[in-house]
């Protein structure tokens, strides 16, 4: 197999580019990182060097080229159905796909008011009702995942699956923007910024221009 | 899946229930349907009591739940009866997920401004520029698509896809908003509208006595 190339934009707030990267760290799969700054004027050529979509991020295989991030995830699922990206149980993996898509098309409050930003140094933030709303239902979902399925392991469905990768930009905003969270959940939020690929993401955040 | 059902809403404006229910008419899945319809007063618990995430649409088979049009797609097809819902080719899997992936989470002035509404009498509606590069990105998908397709019949790829249940609500409203697009792109709506679930689904709206009028952005 050809080794994989991701196009992802910056680390500091690209929350759509962490999902994959991070999914492709935690299976282990070898791949090359292309990064390109967005929000500046040579952006879209840069990244039509690479995407025909224009889109990022971006994961070649070969002669193949596969974008958006849940896209790009079941590729990867594919690719290595032994990962278990997604749990082999069919219900765990209905759960974990419903609330994977729900990430995907959802949460505009949360992603508008509490952006991903890597360089925010923590502390108290402030948002509407409707962000208020988003992050009660990112806290129910959560819970349900890790009552139901989390007994084996401290993610969402015990060992790491796409859904933690979906929902890890949510953990930094939960983090940089010091949203409480229901006592069970603080572990996991810890969880996830603790796992060696998000400091390694957060690293390379922090260092860039 | 004996057993199986769907929520859904209103068949004239839930363009995400009409996602999910095509593609479960389309392998053949026997399912009960549940309507229920949206933007009433009882509306938001009724849907609490079928649906956990309270949206539509939402698959049901004795306790297993699945919410959103994409995670049920990818349920179905996981099925032995669901194998043709994506390309058996892995590559032309691989971009009927992308397209299908983009239109999950994108596209939101087109949502806004041109929401599906079945029983709207076709006409045009004034759009801004945002609107207008979305319709252009969808076009371009499309022509990409239908120009390399494989032979066995007018969708995205050949065969009626998952990629074509998503993309089915944009095509009703580029015809009930008589949007301008090119004659590759209106062949490729009127072949959504021709084809039997589909005209099962808008004679279904048409008949319904429920009238939503969403405010204009």
């Amino acid at each position: 197999m050809a080794e994989l190339t991701l196009v992802i934009g910056n680390k500091q707030f690209s929350s759509w580019s962490l999902r994959p990267w991070l999914a492709l760290k935690q299976i282990g799969l070898p791949f090359r990182e292309v990064l390109v700054l967005l929000r500046r004027p040579e952006t879209k050529a840069e990244i039509l060097k690479y995407s025909p979509s224009g889109k990022v991020p971006y994961l070649i295989d070969g002669s193949l080229g596969v974008w958006d991030s849940l896209a790009i995830i079941e590729y990867l699922n594919e690719l290595r159905p032994e990962a278990r990206l997604w749990p082999a149980d069919r219900a765990a993996r209905g759960l974990a796909r419903a609330i994977s898509a729900e990430m995907h098309s959802g949460f505009a409050a949360l992603r508008q008011h509490l952006g991903m930003d890597l360089k925010r140094a923590p502390a108290q933030g402030a948002w509407p009702a409707e962000a208020a709303a988003d992050i009660e239902r990112v806290q129910a979902i959560w819970a349900e995942a890790r009552a139901r399925y989390g007994a084996g392991g401290p993610f969402l469905f015990g060992h790491f699956t796409a859904a933690d990768a979906m929902y890890a930009p949510v953990v930094t905003r939960f983090h940089r923007y010091g949203v409480p969270l229901d006592s069970g959940l603080t572990a996991y939020r810890d969880t996830i910024l603790a796992l060696p690929a998000m400091r390694e993401w957060t690293a390379a955040a922090e260092q860039e221009p | 899946m004996a057993g199986a059902s769907l929520v859904i809403g209103n068949k004239a404006y839930s363009s995400w229930s009409l996602r999910a229910w095509i593609a479960l008419k389309q392998v053949g899945l026997g399912f009960e349907e549940i309507l229920v319809p949206l933007d009433r007063p009882e509306s938001a618990a009724a849907l609490r009591a079928h649906s956990p995430s309270g949206r539509v649409p939402c698959l049901a088979h004795g306790l297993f739940r699945v919410w959103d049009s994409l995670a049920i797609i990818e349920t179905v097809a996981e099925a032995p009866i669901g194998a043709a819902l994506w390309p058996r080719d892995r590559a032309l899997r691989a971009h009927a997920r992308a397209i299908a992936a983009e239109m999950h989470s994108g596209f939101a002035n087109l949502r806004r401004h041109l929401p599906m509404d079945l029983k709207r009498k076709p006409e045009p509606r004034a759009y801004p520029e945002e609107v207008a590069a979305e319709i252009a990105r969808i076009e371009a998908i499309w022509a990409e698509c239908l120009a390399a397709k494989p032979t066995g019949g007018p969708f995205l790829f050949g065969a009626f896809s998952a990629a074509d249940a998503m993309f089915a609500p944009v095509a009703t409203r580029f015809r009930t908003y008589a949007v301008p697009v090119s004659a590759a792109s209106r062949a490729y709506c009127d072949a959504i509208f021709a084809h039997p679930p589909m005209q099962e689904w808008v004679a279904a709206a048409l008949d319904e006595p429920w009238v939503i009028e969403y405010p204009r952005p």
